[in-house]
């Protein structure tokens, strides 16, 4: 059966390169406003503001969740493609 | 054998792991590295959310007294600590005649802020923050908040502090 990870091994190493680079470059965005997120409901709990906190929450772990399955589109690299 | 052919020969045996290995981080490496830390900002999250709800933050409680109205002058301050716990206060007398309570942590980094007679703000010399003295809201500098209050009233000649209680606007 072909899945797309065949293929994907299979690929140009310039490919291959432009999707891990993508891939970083979102997962860095993600982390960044996981940070702003973080933050944010520090501020708020200490200024006992605490119908932010759940929301932020529920966004940072979404984002977790977004880049958690982005890693399965991590190419393996062409050096495993044997 | 001497200790360093022993040290050449089997030290790579117990340790086999090449330099290049060791100091190099792969693309893929760092992209795993990156979804670690953002499921640790994720658990930090919950952690900020779960602490407040779970363990809210309990104001002062009852009434305390601090001093008598005419011992703190006009534009001066007094320190004062509440029974039971650490958080040091400062009473304000401003030159309006109102008496004013706030917490002497500086919301930026906790340093001690201090009233300036006459101008109606309390600084921060660590950073130069600012806050008003009569809200304690921020005026300048790098605190994130307000400074916390207490409500102040007076019975007779004395001065009483409690817990402040907003009252939200909607």
């Amino acid at each position: 059966m072909s899945t797309f990870r065949r293929s994907q091994n299979r690929a140009n190493p310039n490919k291959l390169n432009n999707i891990l680079s993508t891939l970083i470059f979102i997962l860095i965005l993600n982390v960044s406003i996981q940070i702003w997120l973080l933050y944010a409901s520090l501020n708020n709990a200490l200024d006992n503001n605490t119908e932010i906190l759940l929301p932020a929450f529920i966004a940072s772990a979404v984002l977790f969740l977004i880049g958690f399955s982005w890693l399965y589109y991590l190419p393996q690299g062409n050096f495993k493609n044997k | 054998m001497s200790k360093e052919d022993n040290l050449n020969q089997n030290w790579k045996k117990d340790f086999p792991i090449k330099k290049q290995e060791s100091t190099q981080v792969s693309r893929r490496d760092f992209a795993k590295f990156l979804t670690f830390v953002s499921g640790g900002l994720m658990v930090g999250s919950g952690f900020v959310a779960a602490k407040a709800y779970l363990l809210p933050k309990e104001g002062v409680q009852g009434e305390h007294f601090i001093c008598n109205k005419d011992e703190v002058p006009v534009g001066g301050t007094r320190g004062f600590v509440i029974e039971g716990s650490t958080v040091p206060y400062i009473l304000i007398h401003l030159e309006n005649g109102d008496f004013k309570a706030y917490e002497q942590k500086c919301t930026h980094l906790s340093c001690s802020v201090f009233y300036k007679p006459g101008t109606g703000i309390i600084h921060c010399p660590c950073h130069d923050g600012s806050f008003d003295a009569a809200t304690g809201d921020v005026i300048s500098g790098p605190p994130p908040r307000a400074l916390p209050k207490l409500e102040v009233f007076f019975k007779d000649k004395g001065v009483f502090v409690k817990e402040f209680v907003e009252q939200k606007q909607s």
